[in-house]
């Protein structure tokens, strides 16, 4: 390799400090290495003059472009991290406040037979483990968040109303049947509709 | 970013031989500089449509810094249907008569 082929290496390498960190740490070395490739097949001084324009032209044309990628992937990170909190610290408002709900019940002597007990009770059960689900749901698959909190709710809602109103069946004078599908039903809607408000209403856009 | 998936399409390639492999397909008129070549490849692995390699190819004759690069199965399904849509513009071309028959056609 010439002496100016070796120059011109040189100089690329400290101009690919144009480009992010990020950027020149992953590729950097494999830029270089394509641009020694390039510059082993360009035999003649005329090839190698257009070569070297052509990845100057290159390097001022895409350096402000992964700048400007870099900016918005760091965005779109921060933009995710809020909506994360907000929507851990409204699922976390929503089961204190329906605990508070639940003491208050209890304080005020609510028996738990009578429907506003087992809508509470409801409440309270399908809340904390069916928004724990969707939580870790969210997190760890690529499903719809939506469609995840529905099929949750639902799942988190049939298997204790059936089970209660199967022990009802049974001959539980303290639970009533038709209370507990009640409750169990509020309580869908109500985490369901929280959920479905959240997606469609309150939630950042992220398409900005 | 459809010429990379091209040029993966048959083999896994590293960086310089997508170049080339670009260059020759287009007679020229496509010159990916190294800047253009790895802020797509960058892209296209965070999209899922490129992986590379773990291990290179042939370790023995080939210099160990190179990372070779190859289409997922989702890349290989969005290259299909980009080949489909453009097969399909062109046919529409050419009953427009934009483009000449072509003897098989």
């Amino acid at each position: 390799m010439s002496r100016t082929a070796k120059h011109f290496l040189t100089i690329y390498s400290i101009l690919l400090l144009a480009y992010p960190r990020e950027f020149r740490r992953e590729y950097g070395s494999q830029m270089v290495l394509v641009l020694l490739d390039c510059q082993r097949d360009a035999r003649t001084t005329a090839a190698r003059r257009r070569l070297w324009l052509r990845t100057m032209f290159d390097l001022i044309r895409t350096a402000p472009r992964e700048h400007l990628n870099h900016l918005r992937e760091e965005n779109n990170f921060m933009r995710k991290l809020q909506t994360d909190l907000v929507a851990i610290g409204g699922c976390v408002l929503l089961i204190v406040g329906a605990l508070l709900l639940l003491n208050y019940g209890r304080a005020h002597q609510v028996p738990s037979i009578l429907l506003f007990g087992h809508i509470l009770d409801a409440l309270v059960f399908t809340g904390v483990v069916g928004n724990l689900i969707v939580f870790l749901l969210v997190k760890l698959t690529r499903f719809r968040p939506l469609r995840i909190a529905f099929w949750t709710f639902l799942i988190v809602t049939l298997v204790p109303a059936l089970a209660l109103t199967v022990i009802a069946a049974g001959g539980n004078s303290k639970i009533s049947a038709p209370n507990v599908l009640v409750g169990y039903v509020v309580s869908f809607l109500f985490w369901y509709g929280l959920h479905w408000l959240w997606s469609n209403k309150l939630k950042p856009s992220e398409t900005a | 970013m459809f010429h990379i998936l091209l040029a993966l399409a048959d083999k896994e390639r590293h960086g310089y031989h997508i170049m080339r492999e670009v260059d020759e397909r287009t007679g020229g008129n496509v010159k990916l500089g190294p800047g253009t070549l790895y802020g797509s490849i960058k892209r296209m692995m965070a999209d899922g449509l490129i992986e590379e390699l773990e291990e290179r190819p042939d370790p023995e004759l080939d210099d160990e810094r190179r990372r070779y690069y190859r289409l997922t199965d989702f890349g290989f399904r969005v290259a299909s249907a980009e080949a489909q849509r453009l097969e399909q513009m062109v046919r529409s071309a050419r009953a427009k008569k934009l483009l000449p028959r072509t003897k098989a056609g």
